[in-house]
């Protein structure tokens, strides 16, 4: 690297750890941290033993300079978790949104690679089975291994699962298993709050890992029951990796196609709160069961 | 089986006023708003005035005394000429403004036409509430919505004039001060004074001017009484400290100005003189009514220009509060409503709000608050139905909202003993689930109406009417409304 650019490069690190310091996100330790290993010209190496975290600004914080109408942007903002009213530098997002961007990145990449914990399974008292995808490498390269059970998953469902309920729940980490971690706990008990006070019949819930939304065709054609849901990761966006879906069907079979299926969706906090939706899709479930049909069918009933 | 997605309701708006007496008849729209994936959400979504009546002169017997037999006939004769009657009439308020609402017989008018103007119509009056139904009408709670901007709507009428502040369509602020065009009474385009009322008495000494009932006045010696009084009126967009004459005239706390106000909307019967292209230039068309309203209208505007306020026009002037109340009084709530039909409506329900800041931990706590308020209230002798309100659940978590389910139950032992409806109002959006964990918590079946995200303060009465959309949402009607948040 040239000298001249090099020095360019300094000045860029510099500028942008006092902006951070200055406005309290970094401490003086973290700063000087970075800034040493940028004057020796030594790659930066995590501070392993540092717990510091970098805290961002709230989205609401105006980020535009001198607004004309700070009021609008504000209530803008208000309606929506998009990147808007961001403000920029020249030509280019400002340090903060740049910054925020790669860490809501990074936070959706997790969603989609990391597991949902054993702790967590036990803790929630759920049986466990996996796809036809060994991996998260196969899953995400071959949707249709999400789509049915693997072997010994279909013979576990076959011996453990109460057959020919009203109601069977599956919980599948689908493209987020932050998703599950975090809405589960208030979704789940609220659902079978209410499914059991409507005195509808309904199996135990159990976990699918690396599954998609048509597994549910497979479980069912298993455990027959008349409605399934999947409780189901959603693709994880920059704006939350927490959104969880509830896809639902009645009595799929070898012709079902997506329009038999009925979905609420955006159940996280900022969405559908997850306990708010236990007790809605306790209605739901209550309409598809009593009409027989799901998803478009279902609508046509209205 | 599912519910229709949307329905018309028909909504009625009646304004008694110190002058003047209209009604109009709208068509409301409810609609789902909420797409297929969300819990629905029923919201307002099309108004539609479907007749205006005539402006009458609010009759009445003697100075105090509104003639309750001539207003009914109002009512009924712009019934008929609409094409309707009171049993088609789904909702809607009465609203006794300025003046009017402390003539003595005030609440036996509400009464009489309550009966009158359909089931669900709700008699509401005082001060605040009028001047947020005017903003509403006049179209300064959408401006400020729509720009973005904070607008302050002064509906100037008879004997009052009245502010509401709105902040991004919300009404934020209310005062009212007792300036109005018909506090002076004059022959009709003539220039002799038949009556003085107590508030321009009090203007008259302060701008040391002697006038009495009988004079004859010339438009120069009129003015500074006149000017003197939309001084007022400008004051209290200015600052919220007062001396003088602006104190005196203040019928309520005044405008707190947390916000700095800039864009400013007349609506009320004085209005149309305030956007006029000239003012009156004798006395001839000040006193065309009867009154000086024009003039106060002309003097408003030199006032609020010269203290540098921005002008807008509204949508509708002396309509503004009918309109305003009648298709604007409505909110439409819904989430848990498990009741028998004839326990609807339900009016003046009492709002107490037991928890002060967060909600205790644990059920036996939250009992306590809540047997604590109950008594409270039994000691001032209120026997009726209470609404408990609430901002939200300790956390959003299952457990917790289990937990105030259950000390909710505990708490209200006494009160449902008596075979009363519960009403919860909960801001958060946790009305469904709470709901559902009080149905699973109690060991019988509860007449229960359990509405969520809608916010109401300590002491606030509602109205709640029956219910539409198939059982999903119920009309609700806030009828005192206190900014001091
Ligand atoms: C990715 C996506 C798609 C992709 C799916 C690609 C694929 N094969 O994986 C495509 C572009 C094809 C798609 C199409 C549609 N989608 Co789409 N989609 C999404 C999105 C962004 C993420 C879904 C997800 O994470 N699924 C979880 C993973 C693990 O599931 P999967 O098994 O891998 O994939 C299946 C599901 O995604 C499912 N699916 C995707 N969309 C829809 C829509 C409906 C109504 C149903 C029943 C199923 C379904 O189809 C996939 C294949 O089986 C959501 C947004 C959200 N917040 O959830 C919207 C969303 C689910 N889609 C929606 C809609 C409306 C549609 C369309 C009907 C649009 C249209 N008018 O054509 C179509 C219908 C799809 C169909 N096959 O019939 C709505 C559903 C609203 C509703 N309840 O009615 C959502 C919620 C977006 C929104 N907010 O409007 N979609």
């Amino acid at each position: 690297m040239a000298v001249a650019n090099n020095e360019l490069e300094k000045v860029i690190i510099q500028s942008v750890m006092e902006e951070l310091a200055k406005k309290g996100l970094l401490s003086q330790k973290g700063k000087d941290h970075v800034m040493s290993a940028a004057m020796m010209d030594t790659p930066i190496v995590p501070n392993t033993e540092s717990k510091e975290m970098v805290t961002f600004p709230p989205q609401e914080e105006m980020q535009i300079s001198n607004p004309f109408n700070a009021d609008a942007v504000k209530a803008m903002k208000k309606l929506t978790p998009a990147r808007i009213g961001i403000g920029r530098a020249g030509t280019r997002p400002k340090t903060m949104s740049l910054l925020r961007f790669l860490a809501d990145h990074a936070v959706a990449q997790d969603a989609v690679f990391l597991d949902v914990s054993e702790e967590f399974l036990q803790r929630m008292n759920l049986m466990s089975v996996q796809s036809a995808a060994a991996s998260k490498d196969e899953f995400l390269q071959r949707p249709d291994l999400g789509r049915r059970l693997s072997v010994e998953a279909v013979k576990t469902v076959s011996e453990k699962c109460e057959k020919n309920v009203q109601v069977q729940i599956l919980i599948v980490d689908g493209l987020s298993s932050s998703a599950i971690e975090a809405n589960i706990p208030d979704l789940l008990p609220a659902l079978m709050q209410g499914l059991k006070s409507s005195g509808i019949k309904v199996g135990a819930p159990f976990f699918v890992k690396n599954g998609r939304v048509w597994i549910q065709d497979h479980v069912a054609s298993i455990v027959n029951s008349d409605l399934i849901i999947s409780l189901i990761g959603e693709r994880p966006g920059l704006g939350t990796a927490e959104s969880l879906s509830a896809y639902m069907i009645y009595r799929p079979n070898e012709n079902t196609v997506e329009a038999d299926r009925t979905v609420i969706s955006n159940i996280h906090k900022g969405g559908i709160p997850p306990a708010e939706a236990g007790a809605h899709l306790t209605d739901v479930i209550k309409q598809i069961l009593a009409a027989k049909a799901s998803g478009v069918k279902l609508n046509q009933q209205k | 089986m599912l519910e229709s997605t949307n329905q018309r309701i028909t909504s009625v708006g009646i304004d008694i006023g110190t002058t003047t007496t209209q009604l109009v008849i709208s068509q409301l729209t409810i609609e789902n708003t909420a797409s297929g994936t969300l819990v629905p959400r029923v919201e307002i979504t099309d108004k539609e005035v479907i007749h205006r009546s005539q402006i009458y002169f609010t009759p009445l017997l003697d100075r105090d005394l509104i003639n309750a037999a001539a207003v009914s006939q109002i009512v009924e004769s712009e019934y008929q000429a609409a094409g309707l009657t009171p049993e088609m009439i789904d909702t809607g308020a009465v609203i006794i403004t300025g003046e009017t609402a402390k003539k003595e017989n005030a609440k036996a008018i509400i009464d009489a036409l309550a009966g009158f103007a359909g089931d669900f119509v709700v008699a509401t009056a005082g001060a605040n509430l009028e001047a947020i139904y005017a903003g509403k009408g006049s179209g300064a709670a959408q401006y400020s919505a729509q720009r973005h901007q904070v607008t302050v709507n002064i509906d100037v009428g008879g004997g009052t004039s009245n502010y509401a502040v709105f902040h991004e369509g919300k009404a934020v602020d209310s005062s009212c001060i007792n300036v109005g065009g018909h506090l002076i009474e004059f022959d009709r385009q003539g220039d002799r004074i038949t009556y003085i009322s107590e508030p321009a008495k009090i203007a008259l000494e302060s701008t040391g001017q002697r006038l009495q009932a009988g004079e004859r006045v010339t438009l120069p010696q009129l003015r500074p009484i006149v000017k003197a009084m939309a001084e007022c009126v400008v004051d209290v967009l200015k600052t919220s400290t007062h001396v003088g004459l602006t104190k005196e005239l203040l019928m309520t706390p005044p405008l707190q100005l947390a916000q700095s106000i800039r864009k400013v909307m007349i609506s009320g019967g004085v209005a149309d003189y305030v956007y006029a292209l000239n003012g009156p230039t004798t006395m001839a068309e000040v006193t065309a009514f009867g009154d000086f309203g024009p003039l106060l209208g002309w003097e408003l505007r030199v006032s609020l220009e010269k203290a540098g306020f921005v002008l807008e026009k509204p949508n509708e002037t002396v309509r503004a509060t009918v309109i305003g109340t009648g298709t604007q009084s409505v909110n439409l709530s819904g989430s848990t409503i498990h009741l028998q039909e004839n326990t609807l409506p339900l009016r003046n329900v009492m709002v107490i709000s037991p928890f002060i800041s967060t909600i205790p931990e644990t059920p036996q706590k939250i009992a306590e608050v809540v047997k604590t308020q109950m008594l409270r209230l039994q000691v001032d002798h209120s026997e009726g139905v209470v609404a408990i309100a609430m901002r939200g659940p300790r956390t959003m978590s299952f457990a917790d909202i289990s937990i105030l389910a259950q000390g909710l139950l505990l708490g209200l032992e006494d009160y449902l003993s008596t075979d009363k409806p519960l009403i919860i109002v909960i801001e958060a959006d946790c009305g469904k689930v709470l709901g559902q964990c009080i149905s699973a918590s109690a060991n019988r079946s509860l007449e229960m109406v359990c509405i969520d995200q809608l916010e109401v303060e300590n002491c606030d009465y509602i109205d709640i009417g029956k219910p539409l959309m198939g059982g999903r949402v119920v009309p609700v009607v806030l009828k005192t409304l206190v900014f001091n948040r």
